[in-house]
This record gives structure tokens, sequence and C-alpha cells, in this order.
């Protein structure tokens, strides 16, 4: 599975949405279950799924999907597959 | 991991009684009347002028509604809480749980933390041997889920892992060690949080209560047994489980035969269909949320399948 669909599918689990609500443009605001337990949540799923490990700091900063594929780009994990 | 002041029985004897009132639970009564002499109240109830301290000795259901009741109609009397049964750990928490409606109310405020806790070991031989059991899962359940929480550090979880070691050393049955292991594992799981195991006992206590009148649904049942197929989900979900273990020289597989005693599967089954269908709940509910490892719609089947046993 491409990186792209992976995290397609932790997000939709995580943050409970279907396949037509999830969007990679989708901003933190847009979705009432990524609260502060949420965060937490993303962070233990990036961790599984990507195999790297959230700083407080880069988690509490993530405002969308877009931020998330940032970092994880930045870390060398690649998005364009 | 908490500065709550620890009252021992000689102390809760020396409280002045003119000022000092007491809820008990009915189990506790007559021993609480004979060995403490205070004057009973109903709980819940206006406490007469003149009363400086409330004395709580009770399961943790009746200490945490306690604690919100201080805080919102008597903030100035200080409160002591003596557990008549160990497990929930409401005596050394600034979490109350409360039932309402069939759901759980959760609030967290330091000042729902009793002032202090009182330890009357000898409690523990009025616990029935099954509600016993239940209670060390209740405070398994505490002690793993919070040192497994990705809000854990590491000092907490240097010292949740001696709590551990101590708790393997204690029989799944009456201990009035329980009661000091139980307080400091929930002191412990406060600092962090809970997984799973808690999002099912939240969500499904009050519809198996209502589903099953009879079966004597209670949270520290619903840990006991959702205790070890948790942890085996957590295990084989991925390699932290194991490794933070490992990283603090705890016994897995000792641990595990622990939980599988805790385990009782005819339970388990009388619950599954209340867990399929309040799944997409359990996930909603904050403890799930942080769990150890990531938890989604499609782990029910891990659960409904039996995967761990």
């Amino acid at each position: 599975m491409k990186n792209r669909d992976k995290l397609k599918q932790l997000l939709m689990d995580i943050f409970l949405l279907s396949e037509t609500e999830f969007r990679f443009d989708l901003k933190r605001e847009e979705i009432p279950t990524w609260d502060s337990m949420g965060t937490v949540a993303m962070a233990v799923g990036i961790n599984e799924t990507f195999n790297y490990h959230f700083t407080p700091a880069e988690a509490m900063s993530v405002n969308g999907v877009e931020d998330i594929i940032r970092i994880l780009e930045s870390k060398g994990i690649p998005f364009h597959d | 991991m908490t500065e709550q002041r620890v009252l021992n029985l000689h102390d809760l004897r020396n409280l002045p009684r003119e000022t000092t009132t007491a809820w008990v639970t009915p189990s506790v009564r007559s021993r609480v009347e004979a060995g403490l002499g205070f004057t009973l109240r109903p709980p819940l109830q206006p406490l007469p002028s003149g009363v400086q301290t409330l004395v709580v000795i009770a399961g943790g259901t009746l200490i945490d509604e306690a604690k919100v009741w201080r805080l919102e109609n008597a903030p100035l009397v200080k409160l002591i809480a003596v557990p008549s049964i160990w497990g929930s750990g409401a005596e050394a928490s600034p979490i109350a749980v409360r039932n309402r409606n069939g759901k759980k109310d959760i609030r967290i405020d330091p000042k729902l933390l009793p002032d202090a806790r009182g330890v009357w070991p000898e409690l523990a031989a009025s616990v029935p041997t099954p509600r016993a059991r239940m209670a060390c899962g209740d405070c398994w359940a505490h002690a793993l889920e919070g040192f497994l929480s990705p809000l854990a550090g590491d000092p907490l979880r240097l010292e949740i892992s001696k709590l551990i070691r101590q708790m393997l050393r204690l029989p799944l049955a009456g201990d009035p060690a329980w009661f000091e292991l139980s307080a400091r594992a929930c002191a412990g799981q406060a600092q962090a949080s809970v997984g799973v195991v808690h999002g099912i006992a939240h969500v499904l206590e009050g519809a198996l209560q209502a589903q099953q009148p009879a079966g004597d649904w209670n949270h520290a049942k619903l840990c006991s047994i959702f205790l070890f197929p948790v942890m085996r989900f957590n295990q084989q979900a991925s390699g932290k489980w194991q490794n933070l273990l490992q990283q603090y020289e705890l016994p897995a597989d000792t641990i595990l035969k622990v939980l599988r005693e805790l385990f009782d599967c005819h339970a388990f089954d009388l619950a599954i269909p209340a867990l399929s269908v309040h799944w997409m709940d359990i996930l909603r509910d904050p403890c799930t949320r942080t769990n150890s490892t990531t938890v989604r719609p499609s782990s029910l089947d891990y659960f409904v399948g039996k995967v761990f046993l």
C-alpha cells in the first residue's frame, strides 16, 4: 500500500471519518474528533504505521493532514509514490 | 506519586468526634460503628453546621460521589476517604467517575483529591472472594494501562514498574496489601491516562447493567474480563508492548498468566453482543484514544473472534 493510502486509512480510523469525509487538505478544526486525545492517538498511529515518533512540539503544531505529510517527508518518508 | 496524607486506624480514631461525621457503605456499617464511633449520616445529604471533617468509608462509587459533592457543596470541609475495597483507587485520585443515566460522567480537578486517605487493612476481611478477585483486576488495569500510556514518561513508568513487581507477589484474592498498591496504581494512572480496557468498561457498564440486571456488571468486573484480551491485542498490534516491558524488566509471560487467570470466558461471551453494538462509542471514549496501540473500527474482529486465546 502506498504511504498516502496508509495515512488516509490511519486517519480515517483514528478520527472515525468515512471515505467521503476524508480529504488530504482537511484541517484540524474541520474534524470534531481531532481534540487533544485525538492528537495523542494520531501520534501513536503515525509511530506504528511509519515508525516515526512525533515530538510533542511536532504533534501540537500539526494543523491538518498536509502538515503531517510535510513533517514525515522531512524525515525521509516519501509521499510521492 | 502523591503528597496526599495517609491516615491509619489510630489516626482515624483520634479525629475529633464533635466535628467529624461519616458516610459509609452498608457492608461496613457495623464495623465502623464498633471501631470508630463516628456519627453516621446518610450519604450526599447536607451536613449539619459545625462539621469540619467528612470521612467516607466505602467503595469507589460512593467515594467519587463524595468528592464531587464536597467540591460543589462543602469545599471547606476536609474530606478523608477510606476504601472499603481496593481497585478503584478513588481515594487517591483527582478524577471522579460517576454514573449518570447509564453513562459515565468523568471529572478531573485537583480539588477533587481527598485531603487524606485512610488505610484500614481489616476491611479486606469483609470483601467477598469473587469481588476481591475483580478488585485485583481493576488494580491491574490501572497499573498496566498507566504504565503503557503514551502520555507516561520514564519516571512514572519506572515507579509503576516497581509497583507491578509488588503486585505480582500478591494473590488475586483478599489481601490487605492491595489497599496500598491500589492507591498507588490509581495515583500513577492519574498522571498519564488509561486505555481501551477503561474505554470498554466505561461504555459497557451501563448497557450491560440494563440488559442483564442479574449479571452484577460493574467496572471492576469489566476490567478483569477485558484486561487479558486487550493486553494480547496491544502485544500483537505492535512491538511497543513487549519493548516497554523488557525495558523496565517486567516479565511479560508472568503478567499475561495473571491476566489469563482473571479472564472469565463465560462472562466475556455474555459481553460480546454489547461490545459489538457499542464499539463505535468505545472508539470515541477518551480512554480508548490514549491506548498504547491504535484501536481501529476493524479491531472489533480481534475481540469477537477471540484471536487473543
